[in-house]
């Protein structure tokens, strides 16, 4: 074999030397070749392909989280399906205006044969643990998500879910970081006053509160308590509802709001271990609850190749650092659980000539599937337009998906890069990089750590500012941004016909419905059970071993909203203020 | 020699998301301009008092929220209140084009989408801030 590599390193040089130079003599303006050619010696010394990749849903995961994809299998059963009934378990990221709109929303999913938990976006003034009727926020209740205040706006949005549809049924999805622990306190609120026991709960809370202060910023604790927050909620999930999942990690987040691949991967990682290490510290084995992190996404790019290799790279370094370094023994443990593996990212899509985006969103997909995902063609091609998608676009959205499953038959081969030169050099290279900037946050003590000090956050802004400027210079091109933008270019628009899904009119009402509603609750509440919660609520705060959650399942039936309770977190941990970036 | 113009970078309202913010912060730092970055989650009068205060001639604020019609609204006023009717307010974000002729109405000078080169917000500022 060393032979052969000798024979290969020598022949390599030769091409170089002639074949290639010969070639480039034709292209003056061409000082070396533009593109790249890879050989087994790319793959590095003594390539071994159970070390490095191994079989799909096995250790090191580099070939598939799972053996196989059942979409794959299914797609000619899926075809069956009445439209609107997909088969995941949870709906589609939704939510708008007070709870009565959400709630009507989602009813009118179950009537058109919804079988899915809802999977909330809440609004920024829920995010940010604020009551609607504090005047900081007016202007913001029901936009982007829908308002919850206390216990009864989630009773109300879970109306519909009765019968067969009840808690125990269905699984919920709720965006939600900062106050995470006080609405995994109301769902149990809720599920206790329905009698339904707690194991029965099957959820996914994002709870991803660290990457908030590198990206999207819903943050109100500095990181020290709000991690404090996480491991109560992780062991209180652990104990009492073992089927809801702990955290959703998202370095997509990190990723849109600038970070490049090698920062989205060691990020992501740096994150979550410090979110391990909080069950660990609260001393729980590692395989008691590692197999509930789920991921939400990593980062995506327009880079087809280096995106399949970053997700190779994902699986392969989380499997390793959880039974390397967390010495776990359950491959459950290992696994990165996500909905999407490869896709661009929103930021890739353009304003100038919108339908361009289905043809980027497409190619993504393509990453996707062949990065052991199905083919999500996200997002809609109208993205950029304006908040919210019109319904043409997530209808080719879906079906750009089915036509990768079902025509171009792209699911039926797991990681059909295995083993090429090419795609075992960039996997290698982008975990070396990771690897690299992962140490470093190591060093400096860490996620929260690298986040106090500002490190994290000025690496993105810094990598977002270096993209502006290669997208102005023309290093990096952007079809009709950038480059052929000239006279002769036809400047495609689109219409978008369908009403958008959300009522307009109850948009308009909703803040005012909803202030109107918290009046009433703060009214009707015994309001000097909620005086005595709160200040049992503050005395345990101060307690850095006091378990919250069992007394936040008392404040959420109390109808305790979610400001006051976050005011007593303010009063006793403070609030975050970031450091500055320039 | 030209006075170096004082512009303030803020997001508003609840709204975390700031990459624009920050690259428009670097970008008009690098443009040579003096930058005031405020970051996220400021109000109108917080942004207002700032502006009041480091003397600036332009506020550049970022929002993605969709809440961009109260909140300048507000910050229009409150600016009027102050007597800074002459500081140039820059609106950059997810702007729906049918609202940009409302914003314009409340004094905003320009409306910055995605896709927007930093040279056309520093173009903006020189025409618009008179020195």
């Amino acid at each position: 074999m060393k032979n052969h590599g000798d024979e290969i390193r020598e022949k390599e040089r030769q091409w170089k030397d002639e074949t290639v130079s010969r070639a480039l003599k034709k292209y003056p303006y061409l000082k070396e070749s533009p593109s790249r050619f890879f050989t087994p010696l790319d793959r590095g010394e003594n390539y071994d392909f159970l070390e490095k990749v191994g079989f799909p849903g096995e250790y090191p995961f580099t070939a598939g989280t799972y053996p196989f994809d059942p979409t794959a299998g299914l797609s000619r059963l899926a075809a069956k399906v009445p439209a609107g009934s997909a088969h995941t378990r949870a709906a589609l990221y939704s939510g708008y205006g007070a709870p009565e709109d959400t709630r009507d929303y989602y009813r009118n999913l179950i009537q058109k044969g919804g079988r899915q938990g809802p999977n909330l976006a809440m609004d920024l003034p829920t995010q940010c643990g604020y009551d609607s009727d504090n005047p900081l926020v007016e202007g913001e209740v029901g936009k982007v998500g829908v308002s919850i205040d206390t216990l009864r706006d989630l009773e109300i949005i879970y109306e519909p879910y009765q019968g067969d549809l009840n808690l125990d049924r269905i699984a919920s999805n709720f965006t939600i970081n900062a106050p995470a622990i006080y609405l995994m306190a109301m769902y149990a609120a809720l599920a206790e006053k329905r009698n339904i026991p707690l194991n029965k709960l099957r959820a996914t809370p994002q709870n991803d509160i660290l990457k908030e202060y590198v990206a999207r910023g819903t943050y109100i604790f500095p990181p020290d308590p709000a991690m404090r927050l996480f491991r109560d909620t992780l062991i209180f999930l652990n104990k009492q509802m073992p089927n809801v999942n702990i955290t959703s990690i998202g370095g997509y987040h990190i990723r849109e709001a600038g970070a490049n691949r090698k920062q989205d991967l060691a990020y992501s990682m740096a994150i979550a271990i410090a979110y391990l290490r909080e069950g660990v510290s609260a001393g729980l084995d590692i395989d008691e609850f590692a197999p509930r992190f789920t991921f939400n996404a990593f980062g995506g790019s327009m880079e087809f190749l280096q995106e399949i290799a970053f997700q190779r790279a994902a699986r392969r370094m989380y499997a390793r650092i959880l039974k390397e370094n967390f010495g776990a023994k359950d491959p459950r443990s290992m696994i990165i659980r996500q909905p999407i593996t490869a896709h661009i990212g929103p930021s890739d899509t353009t304003i100038q000539r919108p339908l361009n985006n289905l043809t980027r969103a497409v190619i993504g997909a393509v990453a996707g599937a062949l990065s052991g995902g199905t083919g999500a063609p996200f997002p809609p091609y109208d993205e950029p337009l304006g908040l919210g998608w019109s319904l043409e676009a997530q209808q080719l959205m879906q079906d750009a998906g089915r036509i990768i499953t079902c025509e171009a038959r792209l699911l039926d081969v797991e990681d059909p890069f295995a083993g090429s030169y090419c795609m075992e050099y960039l996997t290698n290279e982008i975990e070396g990089e990771a690897l690299d900037e992962l140490d470093k946050v190591q060093q400096m003590g860490g996620a929260v750590a690298a986040i106090e000090s500002g490190y994290m956050q000025k690496q993105v802004a810094g990598s977002a500012y270096e993209h502006q400027k290669k997208v102005a210079a023309g290093d990096v091109q952007v079809v009709g941004v950038n480059c052929f933008t000239g006279e002769n270019e036809l400047e495609v628009e689109t219409t978008r016909l369908v009403p958008h899904p959300y009522d307009p009119d109850k948009r308009s009402r909703a803040e005012q419905l909803q202030i109107a509603s918290l009046k009433e609750v703060k009214q009707a509440r015994d309001n000097r059970e909620v005086k005595r919660l709160l200040m049992e609520l503050e005395q345990k705060a101060r307690k850095p071993d006091e378990a919250l959650a069992p007394h936040l399942v008392a404040c959420a039936k109390a109808y305790v909203s979610i400001q006051e309770v976050c005011d007593v977190f303010r009063d006793v941990f403070g609030e975050y203020d970031p450091p500055s970036i320039l | 020699m030209e006075k170096t113009i004082r512009v303030l970078v803020s997001k508003i309202g609840l709204d975390g998301h700031d990459r624009g913010a920050k690259v428009i912060a670097y970008g008009l730092r690098d443009a040579g301009f003096e930058v005031i970055f405020m970051g996220v989650r400021q109000t109108p009068e917080r942004i207002v008092n700032t502006a009041v205060q480091e003397d600036v001639k332009v506020i550049g604020l970022s929002i993605l929220s969709g809440a961009h019609i109260p909140l300048v609204k507000k910050l229009m006023e409150k600016l009027k209140l102050a007597g800074c009717e002459d500081v140039v307010v820059l609106v950059g974000g997810v702007i729906p084009e049918s609202d940009k002729p409302a914003l314009k109405e409340m004094g905003v000078s320009e409306v910055f989408t995605s896709g927007t080169h930093i040279h056309q917000v520093v173009d903006a500022i020189r025409r618009h801030v008179k020195v």
